[in-house]
């Protein structure tokens, strides 16, 4: 284990000490050392999910996918946006306009909690024996900072004005392993921001928090995958798979017109058991939205994507608040 | 009989404190743990759990503590300097990024690096007693004190800033810019001269600690950082952590003497009980270097955890044995 970690470590010191740190210095942006040294591991870390989702998930994908039969050149565009999304996220691009952003919100909640005398509690005073484990204290934030962001991924569908930023994730047809990180750059902001101030505030360590969003982010990556895989009764219940995400997916008809109001779940399928959303009956379907606005999102590069949702989201902004009574909700000739 | 059982527990018992203090507290302070080096063996023996963030650390003034801070969790945690076995928790010390006790031993400082506020505690060798908080902002980060206990110094990191306060009153001195990024600070033996390293630049400046006032500098390498005694009042080490680089630097002459190569973000420094040998903390690493100081060449780098930061060497104690002996 330690030569990897050496391996690891000896490649983000070099590229750090070769290309960030000369660049931080010479721009005089030093107090941001430490920060920008994570960062590069987070780029690197970055990479590899690429490499996870290019060469692991994508073939299985296109040995075992579902619409693998009716896929053309029409759609293989609409899988090419979701790649730039991915390339952004995964590359440090999005992670640091949301720093930028959340950084001095996060810094001043912070700061007044503890000026205020509260510390972040530690699960392990509470929980004997994670003092003993790093795995399970590591599972221990992970299983609460996946309940967290159950929580906001409802409040995603729930606002009308949320669901009008998180309906681009929602609008893609063709729902594949790059579909992942699909979102308007405002609905990653308000994500990061809601879910760094929970993991501030029940004491998730730095270094736990950046393995939490990595490997979350893998298997949130392949539960998006278009293939029709469980993992058994049991399994099914402990792990999203990506049948299950499919369904969340779905595209809405008239006998189940809120259909993706279900498996909200990122990581553990335990909050839609617990809070009645789960559904593991449905054999798969097609995936995109019944709505001809958002439909429309398809086929549009991330600029126009990126414009298009933000003025849906301007209009979501007055009222109604229910996503379900907003205007121009039409069908759309695939529903 | 009876004096052979003493002299066979007392060569147990002596064997065991030795051991202990073969030991070496390294702080990992991005996974909440410190580790537990053995000297001779080179090596981690042991990574236990501690808080979150421990960042620095500290012996008390009558030797028998050494205070790790614990920066998210407001508290400091006291191990035994000889043992190194955990003895209690100070709650209520909030966000203790740098710490340090006064010389006479009355004062106790803590630099508040992330919520920005500097706060002076009166010491009875038990109890810490907050005096008083100031909010300085420009993350406080570290602080050394005048030889008189007088004043204390703190460095201003996003400042650029120094900022003294008199400790019998708790009121600010003065607060004067110095440069890029400050950071380490060091007051020389002879209380006039006050030694800054410039993170954001390549240098050492001198302030004039009564009035703040710049009087010197010292070009040594980029990212200069944090001080360690070599222990004669003359001669201190250097780390340059964006060069990677170790200065010996002569304060009389006030002058580089030489300059090792430490890769790896170089940050915190102890020298060994028999004054043989340095170590570092290699933060980006996640090593701590075992620099020879005879030959000022690198022997050896020992993995330890995440981002370490703080190091401390336990010292030898008095031997059982041989008090057992002279009996």
């Amino acid at each position: 284990m330690r030569p990897l970690i050496d391996l690891w470590v000896g490649a983000q010191a070099w590229a750090f000490e070769t290309l960030v740190s000369p660049l931080l210095f010479a721009l005089d942006l030093m107090e941001w050392y430490e920060p920008a040294f994570n960062a590069v591991e987070f780029v690197m870390l970055g990479l590899v999910q690429i490499a996870m989702i290019a060469l692991v998930m994508r073939p299985i994908e296109r040995r075992f996918g579902i619409e693998k039969a009716g896929i053309g050149r029409g759609e293989e565009r609409l899988v090419g946006v979701d790649r730039v999304y991915t390339a952004l996220n995964k590359l440090g691009v999005v992670p640091l306009l949301v720093f930028v952003v959340a950084y001095p919100i996060t810094n001043e909640f912070e700061y007044l909690v503890r000026v205020l005398g509260f510390a972040p509690p530690r699960l392990e005073r509470l929980i004997p024996g994670l003092y003993d484990s790093a795995l399970a204290s590591f599972l221990a934030y992970f299983v609460l900072y996946d309940f967290a962001a159950y929580w906001v991924h409802r409040a995603q569908h729930r606002f009308g004005w949320w669901w009008a930023l998180h309906s681009l994730h929602h609008s893609q047809r063709r729902v594949t392993a790059w579909t992942d990180d699909r979102n308007h750059i405002l609905d990653d902001v308000l994500v990061n921001l809601v879910l760094a101030v929970f993991a501030q505030f029940v004491g998730v360590q730095p270094d736990d928090f950046v393995l939490i969003v990595v490997v979350g982010r893998l298997v949130e990556s392949f539960s998006h995958a278009g293939i029709d895989l469980c993992f058994g009764p049991l399994g099914a219940r402990l792990l999203v798979a990506p049948r299950f995400h499919r369904l969340h997916h779905a595209l809405a008809d008239a006998q189940e017109p809120h259909i993706h109001d279900h498996n909200f779940a990122a990581v553990f399928p335990i909050w839609d058991v617990l809070f009645g959303t789960a559904r593991f009956d449905t054999p798969p379907r097609p995936t995109g939205i019944d709505d001809r606005e958002i439909d429309a999102d398809n086929g549009r590069g991330w600029l126009g994507q990126q414009a298009r949702v933000f003025r849906r989201f301007v209009v979501a902004l007055a009222p109604p608040t229910d996503r379900h009574a907003l205007p121009n909700r039409e069908p759309t000739a695939r529903s | 009989m009876n004096s052979a059982f003493i002299a066979a527990l007392a060569l147990v018992l002596g064997a065991s404190t030795l051991a202990r203090a073969d030991q070496v507290i390294v702080l990992n302070s991005e996974e909440a743990s410190y580790s537990v080096l053995s000297r001779s063996q080179r090596a981690e023996v042991q990574r236990l759990p501690l808080g979150r963030e421990p960042h620095h650390l500290i012996q008390t003034p009558d030797g028998k503590e050494v205070l790790i801070a614990s920066t998210v969790t407001n508290e400091l945690v006291a191990l035994d300097t000889k043992t190194g076995e955990r003895k209690r928790t100070i709650p209520g010390i909030v966000d203790a990024y740098q710490l340090g006790f006064s010389p006479d031993g009355k004062w106790f400082v803590t630099a508040s690096y992330r919520l920005d506020h500097v706060d002076i505690y009166r010491y009875d060798g038990t109890t810490f007693t907050l005096a008083n908080r100031t909010f300085t902002g420009g993350m406080p980060s570290h602080l050394t004190f005048g030889t008189d206990s007088k004043t204390v110094f703190v460095s201003l990191q996003q400042s650029s800033r120094v900022v003294a306060f008199d400790l019998a009153t708790q009121a600010i001195k003065w607060n004067m810019e110095v440069g890029k990024v400050p950071a380490g600070l060091v007051m020389l033996p002879d209380n006039k001269r006050l030694l800054v390293a410039l993170t954001g630049e390549d240098a050492v400046v001198m302030l004039d600690p009564a009035t703040g006032i710049m009087t010197g500098r010292l070009q040594t390498g980029r990212g200069a950082h944090n001080f360690w005694p070599k222990g004669d009042g003359r001669y201190w080490f250097l780390s340059n952590r964006v060069e990677g680089t170790i200065s010996l630097i002569d304060t009389q002459e006030m002058k580089v003497d030489s300059t090792v190569r430490v890769p790896g973000g170089p940050d915190c420094m102890d020298i060994t009980p028999d004054g043989k040998e340095l170590w570092v903390t290699q933060r980006f690493l996640r090593r701590i270097a075992i620099l020879d100081l005879a030959t000022l060449k690198l022997t050896g780098s020992i993995p330890v955890g995440k981002s370490p930061h703080g190091v401390f060497i336990l010292k030898t104690p008095v031997m059982p044995m041989r008090a057992a002996a002279n009996d």
